[in-house]
This record gives structure tokens, sequence and C-alpha cells, in this order.
């Protein structure tokens, strides 16, 4: 049971992961960055937890804002590139966080032992939710009250004039910017919603996994943030939740038989389903047709 | 001698060694900026198909115990069929203007061949054969190691028949009229598609040359060298600004020479990050990158 309840705080995290990237491509920039704000919140949330000794929720959030601080500066060089350039911009971003933890070392006695950031050893000391008696059932249900309101927020954001906005972005920049939309504006805020998302999954993991070290946010992580959107396609927030318990869930637990040469597969997937579906496995027409198989929404 | 002539000779010793490094890294540049100019799409494989290569040119050094050159050669062109290969599958079936799925096909690719490289290896560092590696000329205060003066006149080599394929035959001619406008190109009666084939693979050769080249020098060839040669040679391309050849060029030397400088004085684990931030350097002061014109912004 504990497997199942650990994989379904897997998928909540990833959700998280995804949603980040989702709200940036809204308005259509591609980041493969958001490993790095992942790291950013778990590495920040981990430390002030360990070190400092504060509670779960203002760790996780302190994290979250960490995060979205440097998005919102990274923001501003990067946004003055586009497209490829940008993608260029967060790679290099994402390596250079990971590089950053590779380096930081923050050891600090605690009782008879040292606890904190111990630089290519990882940061291995993470046990707030054992050390505070949670049950699995419970962690699980912190997380996915994150997980739930981060998506409440995002569908209300696309109901709203907001969300508007930001697709009147994605879709033709030129016409946006014409109709007075500060471009600056909506893409950095973008980004920095994106890196406060990324960040509260980051912490999340952080507490779930209780290890973590730099090889954890490399570029596949990035790649499995953007995959997520880019498959569920970019209609609904569901898309992404719907992708990442595809990926994780069922690819991943599934291909488990096939051991290591799973990520083989994984890389094969992504070629066959951008060769086969370029515009994402549910884009528009795909979904329509899925809902008018379920019945729901078919009057159209 | 003072202590301070000391230390310059040091420091410009290690420039020079980095300059002489930095060639393979202006390859690498100049084959993703080759493929940009070609289709304005990023081949995120590049670098991994270019170290593909060289690991089948240790396999015929492993096996046939190959001498040195002939393991370079086989690198260079089994890099270039694994280009022609990255081509079919993750960019001739795409829709010219789906810039992201090219992208993400091409990130597919990548973790492919990465995986199929930690597997048949164990994911363990191999010996790679080097050449010249036993001679050291003396230069006054300086020694030129004779493996990275080879490295360096190699990969001169390499860009120098990669600019007169381009300007002097009819396949550059084709590969450059694409490059600025493929419909037109299409309308006089050049295949678009085989040109790209042939871009991708020409690219993959060079790929295949500094592949080789880098193991060579380091001494040894592994999984882990993928993922940072990737980013460098992407650095390397935007900061010469992307689609630019000679910017490619001077940018890899620049980042070779630099990234000495951050190993001389930082040590080796926080070099790469100081290059990454070089990146952001130009990224807020010249976003174009050296030779990138101002209007053609992607």
């Amino acid at each position: 049971m504990s497997y199942y309840l650990g994989l379904t705080q897997l998928i909540g995290i990833h959700t998280l992961l995804g949603l980040s990237a989702y709200i940036l491509m809204l308005t259509g920039q591609l980041s493969l960055g958001q490993a790095g704000f992942f790291a950013i919140g778990a590495y920040s949330a981990g430390i002030l937890t360990v070190i400092f000794e504060l509670p779960i929720l203002p760790a996780l959030l302190a994290g979250a804002f960490i995060a979205a601080f440097f998005a919102f500066f990274v923001g501003f060089p990067a946004l003055r590139v586009k497209g490829l350039m940008l993608v260029v911009a967060t790679i290099a971003f994402g390596e250079f966080v990971r590089l950053f933890f590779f380096n930081l070392s923050w050891r600090v006695p605690r009782g008879d032992i040292e606890v904190g950031p111990d630089s290519t050893n990882g940061f291995r000391e993470i046990r707030y939710f054992v050390a505070n008696g949670w049950s699995a059932w419970e962690i699980t249900a912190f997380v996915w009250i994150f997980v739930i309101l981060v998506m409440a927020v995002l569908w209300w954001t696309d109901r709203s004039r907001a969300g508007a906005v930001l697709r009147a972005v994605g879709e033709d920049e030129l016409a946006a910017q014409s109709v007075g939309i500060n471009l600056t504006a909506v893409k950095v805020a973008a980004m920095t919603a994106g890196g406060f998302i990324a960040g509260i999954g980051g912490a999340l993991y952080a507490h779930t996994a209780t290890y973590i070290d730099h090889l954890t946010f490399t570029v596949l992580l990035a790649t499995f943030a953007i995959s997520y959107p880019i498959l569920g396609g970019l209609s609904s927030v569901f898309g992404t939740l719907v992708a990442v318990i595809f990926i994780q869930g069922v690819l991943v637990e599934g291909l488990r038989f096939l051991g290591d040469w799973r990520n083989i597969v994984f890389g094969l997937l992504i070629i066959a389903a951008m060769n086969l579906k370029p515009s994402g496995l549910f884009d528009p027409r795909t979904s329509q047709l899925l809902k008018r198989a379920v019945g729901l929404g078919g009057g159209e | 001698m003072s202590d301070f002539l000391l230390e310059f000779v040091e420091i410009t010793q290690t420039i020079g060694d980095g300059l002489f490094f930095g060639t393979t890294y202006a390859l690498i540049g100049i084959g993703f900026s080759l493929i940009f100019g070609a289709m304005r799409k990023l081949n995120m494989t590049y670098a991994a198909a270019s170290l593909a290569g060289a690991y089948v040119g240790l396999a015929a050094f492993t096996f046939v115990n190959a001498p040195a050159p002939v393991v370079f050669l086989i690198s260079a062109f089994a890099s270039g069929l694994v280009g022609g290969v990255v081509y079919i599958t993750c960019f001739r079936f795409i829709p010219i203007n789906n810039h992201l799925a090219a992208l993400m096909a091409s990130i597919g690719a990548l973790f492919f061949i990465d995986e199929i490289v930690v597997h048949t290896t164990d994911g363990s560092p191999l010996t790679f054969p080097a050449m010249f590696d036993d001679v050291m000329f003396e230069l006054g205060p300086y020694g030129i190691r004779g493996d990275l003066l080879f490295v360096f006149a190699v990969c001169i080599a390499g860009t120098v028949g990669l600019l007169y394929v381009l300007y002097r035959s009819r396949l550059g001619l084709a590969t450059r009229a694409v490059s600025q406008q493929d419909v037109a190109a299409q309308l006089c009666g050049i295949d678009v598609h085989r040109t790209n084939a042939v871009t991708f693979m020409l690219a993959g050769l060079l790929g295949g040359i500094a592949g080789a080249m880098t193991a060579a020098s380091v001494g040894v060839l592994s999984p882990l060298i993928t993922v940072p040669l990737t980013v460098k040679g992407l650095i390397v391309s935007v900061i010469g600004g992307l689609g630019s050849i000679p910017g490619a060029i001077v940018a890899g030397l620049l980042v070779g020479g630099l990234e000495n400088v951050f190993l001389y004085f930082r040590g080796v684990n926080e070099r790469d990050m100081y290059v990454l931030l070089l990146l952001f350097v130009f990224l807020v002061f010249r976003p174009n990158g050296i030779f990138g014109s101002a209007i053609e912004r992607d």
C-alpha cells in the first residue's frame, strides 16, 4: 500500500512540475530550466526545516518564494531572447543551479551528527515528516492539497482576463502587443508563477524523498517537466495531470519489467510521439473526439 | 625569475592550452550553427551523436586494435551516419514550422543514444587512444603538449574543409541556398530534404572529429561528457550568434581559453558555473551574440 501512496505523491509532485512549465507554455515560451527552480525550492525548504528547524508550511512557502524570486530575475535577461534561444538560456540556468548545489556544503552540528547539504554527497537528513510522526496517508493528502490548490488557481486564471492575456501572448505576440498588452510584464509574470509552482513541487519532493542530491535535478527532469504539457496539450490543466498519470503511472511503472532499459524506451516514445502527433497527444481535435466518446460536451 | 613572472607564464600557458582545446568546442558550435542555419531548428542530439561516433571508433580500437588515425576516421564517419539517422527520425517527417516537436524529438534521441552508450559500457569511462601524447615542444618558458597541438591542427583542418565544401562546391551552394530561402531553392530544382540530410551528415562528420579529439585530449571517453558538451556547444553557438560559423569559431576559442582561466583560479568543480555565467553576460549585453545580426532574432 505504501508503495502506491509513494507513487501517488510522486504523481502529485510531477504534476506541479508539469504545471510550472504549462503556465509558461501558455505564453508561447519553452523553458528547460524548470528543474533548476524545482532544485531551488527543494534545497531552500530542506535547509529551512533541517538547519533552521522551521515547521513544514512556512519552509515550503519560503522555498516557493525563493524559487519565484530567482525565476523573476532569470526572466528578464532570458526573455529578451525568444524561442530556441530561450531554450538554450534556460538549459544553462538549470545546469548552473545544479552545479551550484553540487558545490554547496553547509554542515551544522545537530546533536552528535552533522546535518545539511554536503556537496557531492547530497543532502540526506530531510526527515521532517518522520520526526513529526506523519503517516504516509497524511503526507499524500498534504501533497495533493497543494496540487489541487494550484490546479484550481490555474483553472480559475484560465477563465479570467489574466488567462486570456496569457493565451493572447502565446497565440500571436504582435497582435497582443498591438492591443496594448505589455509583453515583458506578462512573460516575466508567467516565469515567476512557474518558478513559484516548481518551488512548491521541489519543497514537497525534498521532504517526501528525505534525500536529494544534484543528480536529481538534471536536464532529464527538465525534459520531463516540458513533456507533460506537450503531451497533455495546452487546452486545460487536466491535460498535464493526465499526461503525468500516463507517463509516471502507466509508462514508468508499467515498464518496470524492462528494468534499466526503461529510459531507452522513454527516448524512443518521445521520438515516436513527436513524429506521429507533433502538436501533442491530446491536441484540441483528439480531446474533442475523446470528450464526444465519453459523452461530455459533444454538442459543438 | 620573479614570482610575478612565474605566475604570468603559468596563466598564459593555461590560456594557450585552453585555446588549443577550444577548437573542439568551436567544431561542436559550428555543427549546431550549421543545422540551425539550414533548418532554423536546434538539434539537441548533436553532441551525443558526436560522442556516439567516438564510441564506434573506440570499439574498433578495443576489438581489432586499430591504429589511432583509423580510429579517428571511423569516429568521424560513424558520427556522420548517426547525423543522417537523426535527421530522418527527428526532423524529416515533422512539419517544417513546428520547432517544438523537432526539439522534443531530438531530446528524445539524445536520451536514447546516451542510454545505449551507458548500457554498452556500464557507464564507466574507457581509455581513448591519442596521438603524439609523449611529444612536448619547448618554447622559451612555455611547453606545448604534442597531443593538444595535434587536436588543434585537426580541428582547424576540419573547419577549413567545411568552409571549402560550403563555399566552393555545388553541394555547399545548395546548402546555402536552402538555408537562405528553402522555397526559392526548391523552385530552382534543389531537393530540400536531400540537402538537409547531407547538411546533417556533414555536421555529424565534423562532430565526430570533435568527439574523437575531445576524447583523445582528455584521454578517456565517458557518458558523463554528453550533457556538458551539449551545453557548451549550445553556449558557443549562442555566444557566437546562432547560425554564424565565424562566430562559432571565435566563441569556441573564447570559451576554451576562459574555461582554463576559471579552472586555474577556481578549480574544476566550479569551472563550468562560470562558463554558464558567461552566457548570461552575453544574453544581457549582447543577446544576438558576437556575429549575430541585430534584426534577425529568433
